[in-house]
């Protein structure tokens, strides 16, 4: 059994079905790409697994424990942390201090154990942000506050980092460095579940994709499998009349 | 500790010019700068009665004083958490009512009273607290107006156990350790003290990791839930340490005026609590002291009258947020700096 099992999730919005029936499970070992056409309801399912929203059906099991339904700080303080699509930070206060507000609340959920990252310079420095510390992170450069947002996340001290759209808005040179930050996380001990349209990005980065269109899977397998297979290429394609 | 206690390190101002390289507030000399200047405001302030101020300066000090007590509790909310309110002065209205119907019903005096003061304001910062979980901004802005709105006519048609409009009388704090507080000089010292106690708590929760939860929630909620922040608790919390320190400033209102009625705890002592935070500045640590001495000082040292000194105060909330949207307080820290720097360069310029 994966870290994260989810049967049958649903969610619907009156009458608009987001979710309808997913079953999913993700490992929080390696990295897993999840795509899908806008619409596909792709942050809805993070929104739901997240706690943002409560489901309107089926079940989200962590690690043995059903958490849906819970609220978010409830469900990042199990490990399970997310990013947002929109680069969020905290941009009236430092650079540095939104880490440590992070690390501080991160820090814990340890348990005795030793922390990654032991300030926030050194998670900074990780993350490729060394030396803006004191900057006021609203005043940041785009690209850097995306790496803000995932450095805010790590130091949550996730097991499992759902990173939504963390590429969108990147030049291709920002979004290589970023893939080169998210590769290491697995071998640290830290899941992945990554969000993005970015095919270049997500073939590099994932070993195995899950498709989403109008809320439900249609495929989930390795990520050559998948882009081959048939129904995947008619909903990016187009299928024949 | 004191040396840690004693060094003013300030939160960041939105838009600071002073995130920059050689002003972190940890480094060396920086804190010998700052020291200095706590131990001179503190020697400056306890020196004031002994300068033969006159009586009429010193009741505004003890005015001041306690004001900005509440001040520093509204600050909390405002500054740091970024939750506004413009019905702060109910919390100090429970602060002192307690304090005065548990010495005309119970005989309770000042010393007993206090900690009941402080908890009961504190509790009902709680419970105002309560809506802010779901309507936030203008909105919840509206309720705490409503509240405020609310305990006025209770106080007023209380009957004898509120006092009704007339209101209530307090006697005189009993004497401790020899101490007459029915001298003004040592009530401004027993005002002194407090605010004291309460800068140096404010600056705790400031500079711990309790206050940037509480700036992390004011700058993103829904990234503070998502790192783990349980947002609902911390909102409640700094809701009743608000309360808290109002109900320490309405006890000793209560005790210095020696007779309250529900006018004191309406709508417009209400607003001028708010105006003094906005103008001072809720983010810094000197912020709202320095709103209380503008607000309580400027028609003494003006010659206003009081409808005058409204066309003033106001004409300063539209300078402050304006230009200074951190208040008087950031616009003098940004000038102090720059002066700061100038004379750093000047200083290099001229030893090379």
């Amino acid at each position: 059994m994966a870290a994260l099992e989810i049967n049958g999730l649903r969610k619907a919005f009156g009458g608009v079905i987001a979710l309808g029936g997913v079953d999913l499970s993700i490992p929080d070992d390696r990295i897993t790409g999840v795509v899908g056409p806008n619409g596909s309801g792709k942050t809805t399912l993070f929104n739901v697994i997240t706690g943002v929203y409560p489901p309107t059906g089926g079940s989200i099991t962590w690690h043995g424990e059903d958490i849906s339904g819970r609220a978010p700080h409830q469900i990042a303080r199990k490990g399970l942390v997310r990013t947002f699509q929109q680069a969020m930070s905290f941009p009236g206060l430092p650079v540095k201090e939104n880490v440590q507000i992070a690390l501080e609340r991160g820090g814990r959920q340890l348990r005795g154990g030793e922390p990654r990252w032991h300030s926030p310079e050194e998670l900074l420095d990780f993350v490729g942000l060394g030396g803006r510390g004191n900057d006021d992170a609203g005043s940041m450069p785009f690209g850097n506050l995306r790496r803000l947002g995932v450095a805010v996340a790590l130091a949550a001290n996730p097991v499992l980092l759902l990173l939504d759209e963390p590429a969108a808005g990147l030049s291709d040179g920002e979004a290589s460095m970023l893939a080169d930050l998210i590769i290491k996380l697995p071998g640290m001990g830290i899941g992945v579940c990554l969000i993005d349209h970015h095919m270049t990005f997500m073939t590099a980065l994932c070993q195995r994709l899950i498709v989403l269109d109008f809320g439900t899977k249609i495929a989930d397998g390795t990520t050559q499998s998948v882009l081959t297979d048939p129904k995947v290429m008619e909903v990016y394609l187009g299928g024949e009349l | 500790m004191t040396m840690e206690f004693l060094n003013l390190k300030m939160p960041m101002v939105r838009g600071g010019s002073h995130a920059k390289a050689g002003t972190d507030p940890h480094s060396p000399d920086r804190r010998i700068e700052q020291i200095v200047f706590a131990v001179a405001l503190i020697v400056l302030v306890a020196a004031l009665p002994s300068l033969n101020i006159g009586y009429r300066f010193l009741s505004i000090a003890i005015t001041t004083g306690y004001t900005a007590i509440a001040l520093y509790g509204l600050g909390l909310q405002f500054g740091q958490a970024g939750i506004m309110s413009v019905g702060h002065a109910a919390m100090l209205g429970i602060g002192a009512y307690t304090a005065a119907m548990l010495s005309n019903h119970l005989g309770i005096g000042f010393w007993a009273a206090l900690p009941a003061s402080i908890v009961l304001a504190a509790i009902a910062g709680g419970l105002v607290g309560l809506p802010s979980l779901r309507v936030s901004g203008q909105h919840y802005i509206i309720i705490t107006f409503c509240f405020c709105a609310l305990l006025v006519i209770c106080l007023t048609n209380g009957g004898s156990f509120t006092g009704a409009a007339t209101g209530l009388d307090v006697g005189s704090i009993p004497r401790v350790l020899g101490i007459n507080f029915d001298k003004l000089f040592n009530y401004y010292y027993l005002v002194l003290g407090a605010l004291a106690i309460t800068l140096a708590t404010t600056y705790a929760i400031m500079n711990s990791s309790y206050g940037r939860t509480l700036r992390a929630i004011r700058e993103n909620e829904q990234l503070a839930r998502a790192i783990g922040i349980n947002v609902d608790m911390h909102k409640i919390g700094v809701f009743m340490a608000s309360g808290a320190f109002a109900g320490l400033a309405g006890i000793l209102q209560v005790y210095y005026l020696r007779h309250i009625s529900p006018t004191l705890y309406g709508a417009f002592p209400s607003l001028y609590l708010a105006l003094m935070v906005m103008l001072g500045g809720g983010r810094l640590l000197y912020g709202p002291l320095i709103g209380a001495i503008i607000v309580n000082f400027l028609p003494e040292v003006m010659d206003l009258n009081p409808v005058d000194s409204r066309i003033a105060y106001g004409v300063a909330l539209l300078i402050v947020i304006l230009l200074l949207p951190g208040g008087v307080s950031s616009g003098l820290l940004a000038i102090y700096r720059w002066v700061g720097g100038l004379l750093v360069r000047r200083g290099s310029k001229a030893g090379s």
